[in-house]
């Protein structure tokens, strides 16, 4: 009995490293599959405003709202220094100072691992107490979290104030929706762009300035961007889609979708089994997935990435991987064995049938039972405004969910922001099911299979989707 | 007037009360709510809702439930042998009383002192393909596999690493190898038996019921594999690791109830039965062992 009582206490303490270790892992803030970079861009014309000197825009127009007093909590997984200072402006743009928007309202923002915010405050809210006033919840997962009362609806708040979605991006507001009510106001996005390393554009006889736009032109490209070693290994591969971005992304640019607009489940449709037969013919075409792994083993973190190594010429990445490129400046071999600074573009998601893209990103939500929802609604308000949009988007290079913030002239000026904003015109985010919210995990499971060959993109799209259609809610 | 007998059982409660409520509050009575949540839908925000057999029937039509009892099984019956034989070995030449024996004891017993999630992050890197074993099983012309990431080679991976945390077992098994009593080898001497046939006829014997205990102990906790499976499958815990082969049977149940797997939420309810079902499999395959105990384990007091 002893010895068990022992490895009971041993498996406890395990169990408690192991949790304390995984926070700390995820301490960086970077969302799996959001992909927030927090790094500063730095390249000449990039606005930084990290000085003291920017002007507080807050108030524009508007009265500060004295009556809101008290104190919320916030809470946020932005750690690292840039994202952590930029939400502090922002919180110093909406309350707690003379200033401020909500001059009597005190704003405690407290960070949360991305790996453990979204179960304790879940836990939080089952236990009724100790959940924030405010959450960034992830978008995408909005619904769920609404239809599991996890989240208040804002819908009577925002009808009173007039807030109805016409300030956003029209996927992000559609995102925040349950059954025809907001749980959350949109706070950030983010957007798919196509980055082309000029330096093996040039070499490989290609213009430069001049990026494949659809899927039949990134071949031709690639034809040319490929690089043999003498032994017949690759030196340089034009091309491969799936860096950073999944085949279930690339199917919105062949015209494909996984949850139908009558939210039905339609993974095997015509478009995605021919997106999934396009990629796989990908992985072929550089000897097969085992070779493409150990292509892959070589790689790591920017600056050692596929793309600033200058292995791989062309990738798809969300917006925020320029400003990697531009805090890293990595810089690539040339022929004649010495090195360059590595030149790169940014263009639009080549597409097959029609331009498209995804997006995925953040809302501000009001956890069920928090203690001041009205003071928690006019922070979010603020929050969610132009001027503390565009000062989070200046800080961190987040496109911002407020249109007239994503507009802003100082970041406008930039092309490659016009090239993101353009993106965000094309993008779609409706992949919520709501018997399954979870469908994708058949997907992912049948994926590498489909890759090596042990199942056609066929098969694999006709199992998941009765593997997704069998499993109700037990 | 309270009988001696009554009173002296009242002072035997009153003295394990400590135990009784801390049991009844703390095991016994989460384990009755988990039995009755097995019933119920239950994300824990919401009301539990009673629906009977439904999570078992499902969970019984669950393709992946299979794979993780394959994929658990598997490791019970690779790794509790290899286990069981390298850590007798290891205790046996432990046992010879050459010089530097407590040394030996100390090194193999250090890992377990380690915390072990760090040591799961160490061995991630010592089986990466470009890592510390494949280097080294390249000075001997074996190319290596990618132990953690290859679908085939992750169990055998947790197996090697597993090896690493074998100390305690191997103190055990040195502990009743000391207690075996010195008359028995000075007469088996004296009969003539030479080594081996002393460690098959007398030292294997009078260890079998600890080798019964470990055996018991540890397919009880290799089927409860968790934590090592749940770091190397890394961002791919949701899916079971690479094509499946690290969804063990817990990992399995906590992406059902944290909401990792299945439709979507907290599924406590559909947890709860995997939980209730796992207590009856390792119930089963333990009272399995005790009946073959009787033919093979020696207990020198038994009559």
């Amino acid at each position: 009995m002893k010895s068990v009582m022992h490895r009971r206490a041993w498996r406890a303490g395990l169990l408690l490293a192991l949790v304390a270790l995984t926070l700390g892992a995820c301490g960086g803030g970077q969302g799996s599959g959001q992909g927030n970079v927090d790094v500063l861009p730095t390249a000449p014309g990039l606005p930084t405003t990290n000085d003291a000197t920017a002007p507080a825009t807050a108030g524009q127009g508007q009265q500060p709202n004295t009556a809101i007093s008290g104190s919320i909590t916030f809470w946020h997984f932005w750690g690292s220094p840039v994202r952590r200072n930029a939400i502090r402006r922002v919180i110093a743009l909406c309350a707690g100072n003379p200033q401020a928007q909500l001059p009597n309202l005190q704003v405690q923002e407290v960070f949360k691992p991305f790996g453990d915010i979204w179960t304790a405050n879940i836990a939080a809210v089952a236990a009724g107490s100790g959940m924030p006033d405010v959450i960034v919840e992830d978008r995408p997962l909005l619904a769920q979290r609404a239809a599991d009362g996890v989240d208040q609806s804002l819908q009577a708040f925002a009808q009173r104030d007039g807030v109805d979605g016409s300030a956003f991006w029209p996927f992000t507001w559609q995102q925040t929706l349950y059954n025809g009510e907001t749980y959350g106001i949109p706070w950030e996005t983010d957007a798919r762009v196509l980055y082309w390393n000029k330096n093996a554009f040039t070499a490989a006889g290609l213009d430069p300035e001049k990026p494949p736009t659809t899927w039949d032109q990134i071949q031709e490209y690639a034809d040319k961007l490929d690089q043999k070693n003498s032994d017949g290994s690759y030196a340089r591969i034009g091309f491969f889609p799936l860096i950073n971005t999944g085949a279930d992304i690339w199917t919105y640019t062949n015209g494909g979708e996984w949850v139908s607009a009558e939210g039905q489940p339609v993974l095997n449709s015509q478009q995605n089994i021919e997106t999934l037969a396009w990629v796989k013919q990908w992985v072929d075409r550089y000897g097969g997935w085992e070779s493409i792994q150990k292509f892959r083993a070589q790689f790591a973190a920017p600056p050692q990435d596929p793309f600033m190594s200058g292995k791989v010429a062309m990738i798809v990445d969300i917006q925020g991987y320029s400003s990697q490129l531009n805090f890293y400046r990595p810089r690539v071999p040339t022929a004649d064995g010495k090195t360059e600074e590595l030149l790169w573009g940014v263009g639009a998601f080549p597409y097959k049938s029609k331009p498209a893209n995804w997006s995925g990103g953040f809302a501000l939500s009001i956890p069920k039972g928090a203690a001041n929802p009205e003071a928690a609604w006019e922070f979010i308000k603020c929050a969610t405004g132009q001027a503390a949009q565009t000062s989070w988007a200046r800080d961190t290079y987040a496109l911002p969910a407020n249109q007239a913030a994503a507009n802003d002239p100082t970041l406008i000026a930039d092309p490659n922001w016009r090239v993101f904003i353009e993106a965000l015109g094309n993008s779609t985010s409706g992949n919520y099911l709501a018997s399954y919210p979870n469908w994708k995990e058949q997907l992912d499971q049948r994926i590498d299979r489909v890759w090596s060959g042990q199942l056609s993109p066929e098969q694999a799209l006709n199992e998941a989707q009765q593997a997704v259609q069998a499993e109700a809610a037990p | 007037m309270i009988r001696p007998v009554t009173r002296e059982a009242l002072t035997g409660w009153l003295f394990a009360l400590p135990w009784l409520i801390g049991f009844v509050l703390f095991t016994g009575g989460p384990m009755l709510f988990s039995l009755y949540a097995s019933f119920t839908r239950y994300n824990i925000l919401t009301a539990p809702e009673w629906i009977g057999l439904r999570n078992y029937s499902v969970l019984f039509n669950d393709p992946r439930f299979y794979v993780a009892l394959q994929n658990t099984i598997w490791l019970v019956v690779v790794k509790i042998p290899i286990v069981v034989v390298v850590s007798i070995g290891i205790a046996l030449l432990l046992n010879m009383q050459l010089p530097g024996e407590g040394l030996f004891r100390t090194v193999f017993y250090l890992p377990n002192v380690l915390a072990g999630v760090a040591a799961i992050f160490l061995w991630r890197w010592i089986l990466a393909p470009e890592g510390l074993l494949n280097r080294g099983l390249g000075l001997f012309g074996i190319d290596g596999p990618a132990w953690f990431s290859d679908p085939d080679w992750t169990k055998p991976g947790l197996t090697v690493m597993g090896m690493w945390w074998i100390g305690s077992n191997i103190l055990i098994y040195l502990a009743s190898l000391k207690g075996i009593p010195a008359q028995l080898y000075e007469a088996a001497a004296i009969d003539g038996a030479t080594g081996w046939a002393r460690v098959w006829h007398i030292t294997l014997p009078m260890l079998s019921p600890t080798i019964f205990f470990q055996i018991v102990t540890g397919i009880i906790g290799t089927f409860q594999i968790f934590t090592s499976a749940y770091i190397i499958a890394g961002d791919q815990v949701a899916t079971g690791g690479p094509g499946q082969s690290l969804l063990f049977y817990v990992l399995y149940l906590y992406n059902r109830a944290f909401g990792k797997s299945g439709a979507g939420g907290f599924q406590m309810g559909y947890a709860s039965a995997m939980a209730w079902v796992l207590f009856l499999i390792i119930l089963a395959v333990t009272l399995f062992q005790l009946w073959l105990a009787r033919r093979w384990v020696y207990y020198e007091t038994e009559n």
